[in-house]
């Protein structure tokens, strides 16, 4: 068992970056998900940590030991390839006992290596498909397999690369309930790389986000969800993205599109009247409030906001301009202060909306996040208190101010 | 820069003391690596190189068999008496006649065929297997075979075309005769490159325009002359090289005769280093040869590096 | 083969199609008949070679007398002997290439080192440059050093043939092969060389075979390099077919011709049998198909 630590490490391809000084400390164990977009420098993450690639600077150390000029078969570290890297010529059978007959991962019999192998097949459904060649697989098939590869051997740590990028959206979230269930089964430290969000928070105990080499935010799941860094991490979580607003401050209040939003600024930030600044507000975390002139939510759910948190509630009006049904979500585009701004809501009341319909949503301002102000498609830090309260939590993401939030007309 | 995590994942592994340390490679050694493996190719190089230089230090002795005991260095003297021989410049315009000739005929007709197999035709899909003969049979068998045909008395080329006794190998016709072989051996080369190049390419922007009623000379030049551009411009390189240092065919069937007519310069040196065993002579013409193949062989890469960012932009 | 594809626009059976048909043919009958002519002329009799043209009895006397020693005396050519030194120094030669062209390639095709470039167009400007360049040299330190007229000294001159393309072949194979593949193969245990051997070399195989069967050929058709730097005993075969219309004498137009398909017939048969990789090869790897 053996934690992975990644110091200052750099390495570019010629002019192309791959990473830039990056450092991270995986514990013993821990299942531990690097989030980015492609070209974030992930997969170079891993090839660092297994020696495939020559790192620039920096350096690796897995278990307490560093791994200079360690060569990768000497590492103890099993891999997962996005592109599966199964051997053509091989069956899958002989895939999965190609890290037993290497000599470096253990000695084993011939009836030991069976014995593994028929082990990890059984729990990777795979048990019957041995005697097959990997141009014989499904997609799906091939990604249990290369997974097989890893988790047939004792390793110090899994490195897993988007093993469940190529997959279709129903095998990929039946497979994501499944690793969860191997990655804790087996408690051997794991690297995760992926780009989907939804991965990262599902599977992660801890989670970082990269881009273009550079490492943006560690956390746990709920950390990089709730308290996101900067805009950048906000965007890359969460799907419809999070809506961004440039804002000013006037009167205590956060003022943006045209004074249709208003939002508290946050106890202890550093904003004074006049300052610029971005509201981010994730499209599901707006609800439809039901009144007389507007069309409503579910009354419920909309009397519950207002009940608990009617206080604490950013409430928006507008109008529909763009009604979108997900399945059983509906996404809406509404327009706000004439039309020159818009917010994505995502409504789930299944509310009878159409295009053009007047809409009033409303969110609890304690999840509202407030970011720095910047040039449109520029990424901005967090908003963050200039010393942090007593109780830890960052005021950018604590309960706003007791002011009531006004109503826009 | 590890922010608060749940408390059992993010403990902090102590140091081991003193662990066996896993073998490492020095980064010197990592990075000789793939010299490691280039070494033996390397050192035929050389070995190769070696006689090229020695080639080009020849240039500038009298080194020939019959005074091989008093070599001496004689400067640029070699090149003079080159330069200026009448004979030396007849040859290079043999050859360049032989070359341009040859490329732009077997270009012409490679092309034609590779079209013509392109299009779907039962008679086409066999001629394909059997297209690529004549290319593999050795030049200098295939000058054999040719001399066979040739012959004036007993050839059967002058019987199947009731020629009487032509002579194909005389003063005024062996250079076409040689450049007629050339083109028996080697059109089929350019037409399978041209032919793998028409097939890989895109199919949509033909239907596109096909669709659009465009012509299908129209289509030809506008849309699949430039994206063929580069796999013909592979094929003539090769060509136009290889005929620069033309050889084995010409020699069999006619050894430079009648006269210089069939002369090309690799003949020349040929005559001149093996044959009047002047080796000094031999190697001036050869190193003007290599500067020639060498210059041509610049521009036409640069040429075909344009030709192929033009061909990809076109794709687009 | 997509020849079965009408272009767009295309249809069969049109006056157009039917031209270019006609077109085909006759370039090949152009391309063919010479081939038709020299086995024809290799099947007739001393007697006929000279007095018929399409109409004989044919024999297959030639080969045998070609092959033997009876051949040898007529014409003064001991072409058994040249046969077997060119398959001994061909395959020599290609197996040289393929020893040391092999790593050389991989390394080529898999890392971009200082210098690699350089060697690699070293490599192929040994295809364009003028063969006697090399030989001149090579046939005064032959000469001095005893490899004159010997299958060493061919096996290694010939390295000019084969080694330009048997790197520069496989090299654009290797850099075809992805390199996750020996990258998983480290990661299961293996060394850097168990990784090659285990995973890269199988995969390229079919193109090693290509690679070394049209080196063969272009060793087995070389012409000037057997013709200046060997005598009488280790001739190959291009030397021993070309030295039948020779020398003085009487000509025997029927032993020249059995000879010359004797020489030509394995190029043709190895050719066959890699028609689908011959392209690439034919341009060194710049076209593939």
């Amino acid at each position: 068992m053996a934690g992975v630590v990644l110091d200052g490490v750099t390495k570019s391809y010629g002019k192309k970056r791959g990473v830039a000084d990056l450092s991270l400390e995986v514990g013993d164990g821990e299942f531990f998900v690097v989030l980015g977009p492609s070209g974030a420098g992930k997969t170079t993450t891993l090839k660092a940590v297994a020696g495939l690639v020559e790192l620039d600077g920096g350096r690796v150390a897995i278990g307490g030991r560093d791994m200079e000029g360690v060569q990768p078969y000497h590492r103890r570290v099993a891999m997962a390839f996005e592109s599966y890297a199964l051997y053509p010529q091989k069956t899958v059978s002989q895939n999965l006992a190609s890290p037993l007959r290497s000599g470096r991962t253990g000695s084993y019999s011939e009836s030991e290596q069976r014995t593994r192998i028929e082990a990890v097949t059984t729990t990777l459904g795979i048990d019957h498909l041995l005697e097959r060649f990997p141009r014989e697989l499904s997609n799906g098939q091939r990604q249990r397999v290369a997974l097989g590869r890893v988790l047939v051997r004792p390793a110090d740590a899994y490195l897993l690369d988007e093993p469940l990028s190529h997959l279709d959206a129903k095998l990929r979230a039946a497979m994501r309930a499944e690793l969860k269930q191997l990655g804790s089964m087996s408690s051997t430290t794991s690297l995760y790389v992926t780009h989907d969000y939804q991965e990262a928070l599902a599977l992660g105990d801890r989670v970082a986000v990269l881009r273009e080499g550079r490492l943006v935010q560690v956390g746990t799941p709920e950390d990089v969800w709730e308290r996101p860094v900067d805009s950048f991490v906000a965007k890359a979580l969460g799907q419809p993205e999070i809506n961004l607003l440039d804002a000013v401050v006037d009167g205590g209040e956060l003022v943006a599109a045209e004074g249709a939003v208003r939002v508290p600024v946050p106890r202890g930030a550093e904003l004074r009247a006049g300052d610029r600044a971005r509201v981010g507000i994730r499209p599901r975390d707006l609800t439809l409030v039901p009144g007389d002139d507007v069309v409503g939510g579910a009354p419920d759910r909309g009397q519950a906001v207002l009940a608990d948190e009617g206080a604490r509630a950013v409430r928006v009006e507008g109008r529909v301009r763009l009604a979108e049904r997900l399945g059983r979500a509906v996404e809406l585009e509404v327009d706000l202060g004439g039309g020159r701004h818009h917010l994505i809501a995502v409504d789930e009341s299944e509310a009878p909306l159409a295009e053009g319909d007047a809409v009033r949503l409303a969110v609890p301002a304690a999840r509202v996040h407030v970011f720095a102000h910047g040039a449109p498609g520029e990424d901005t830090a967090a908003v963050r208190p200039a010393a942090p309260p007593a109780d830890g939590r960052p005021a950018a993401v604590a309960a706003g101010p007791r002011t009531t939030t006004e109503d826009t007309r | 820069m590890t922010t608060t995590t749940s408390e059992h994942r993010a403990r902090q592994e102590p140091s081991p003391p003193e662990q066996s340390r896993l073998p490492a490679v020095p980064a010197w050694r990592r990075r000789l690596w793939p010299y490691f493996l280039a070494v033996p190719a390397l050192a035929v190089t050389i070995f190769i190189l070696y006689p090229f230089a020695l080639s080009a230090w020849y240039t500038l002795l009298d080194y020939a068999a019959r005074n091989t005991g008093s070599v001496s260095v004689v400067g640029l003297s070699n090149f003079q008496q080159v330069l200026t021989s009448a004979t030396f410049w007849t040859a290079v315009r043999t050859t360049l006649v032989y070359a341009v000739v040859t490329t732009a005929v077997e270009t012409v007709l490679g092309v034609g065929i590779a079209l013509l197999l392109y299009r779907a035709s039962r008679i086409g899909s066999v001629f394909e297997k059997v297209l690529i003969l004549p290319l593999m049979i050795a030049p200098a068998i295939a000058g054999v075979l040719w001399r066979l045909m040739f012959n004036s008395q007993f050839g059967v080329l002058n019987h199947v075309l009731g020629l009487g006794s032509f002579d194909w190998l005389g003063s005024s016709t062996a250079l076409f005769s040689v450049i007629l072989v050339d083109v028996w051996i080697f059109t089929p080369f350019v037409a399978i490159l041209v032919l793998a190049g028409v097939r890989s390419l895109p199919r949509e922007p033909f239907e596109a325009s096909a669709v659009d009623g465009a012509s299908w000379f129209y289509m030809f030049r506008r849309l699949m002359l430039p994206m063929m551009w580069p796999y013909i411009l592979v094929a003539v390189i090769f060509r136009f090289m290889d005929c620069l240092k033309i050889f084995d065919h010409v020699y069999v069937l006619t050894a430079g005769g009648p006269g210089t007519t069939t002369t090309t310069l690799q003949i020349a040196a040929f005559q001149n280093s093996i044959v009047f065993s002047n080796y000094s002579l031999g190697a001036t013409y050869m190193f003007l040869l290599w500067a020639l193949v060498f210059i041509t062989a610049r521009y036409l890469v640069s040429v075909l590096g344009k030709a192929q960012r033009r061909a990809a932009g076109a794709e687009d | 083969m997509a020849a079965a594809e009408l272009m767009p626009g295309q249809r069969r059976f049109t006056p157009a199609a039917v031209g270019a048909d006609l077109l085909l043919l006759v370039w090949f009958v152009f391309s063919l008949f010479p081939l038709l002519w020299l086995v024809l002329l290799s099947l007739k009799t001393s007697a006929e070679q000279t007095s018929t043209y399409f109409a004989f009895s044919p024999t297959l006397e030639n080969f045998s007398t070609v092959l033997s020693d009876q051949g040898t005396r007529l014409t003064s050519v001991n072409f058994l002997s040249a046969l077997v030194s060119s398959v001994l120094s061909c395959g020599g030669a290609v197996l040289v290439s393929l020893v040391i062209g092999i790593p050389a390639a991989y390394a080529a095709g898999r890392w971009r080192f200082r210098g690699s470039d350089d060697l690699m167009f070293t490599i192929l400007s040994f295809r364009f440059a003028p063969e006697l360049m090399v030989i001149v040299p090579l046939f005064v330190i032959y000469n001095q050093i005893g490899l004159f007229d010997t299958k060493l000294g061919l096996v290694w001159v010939l390295q000019l043939v084969t080694m330009p393309l048997v790197i520069w072949i496989l090299r654009s194979y290797f850099e075809d092969l992805p390199e996750d593949l020996e990258q998983a193969a480290l990661l299961d245990g293996y060394t850097r060389r168990r990784a090659f051997v285990m995973v890269a070399l199988p995969l390229v195989r079919p193109g090693i075979a290509a690679a070394a069967l049209l080196a063969f050929i272009f060793a087995w058709n070389s012409y000037i390099f057997p013709l200046i730097l060997t005598g009488g005993t280790n001739g190959t075969i291009t030397v021993a077919v070309a030295r039948y219309l020779g020398g003085g004498g009487q000509a025997y137009y029927n032993l020249t011709a059995a000879a010359a398909l004797i020489g030509a017939l394995p190029p043709l048969v190895l050719a066959l049998t890699i028609q689908r990789y011959l392209v690439r090869g034919l341009s060194f790897g710049a076209v593939k198909s």
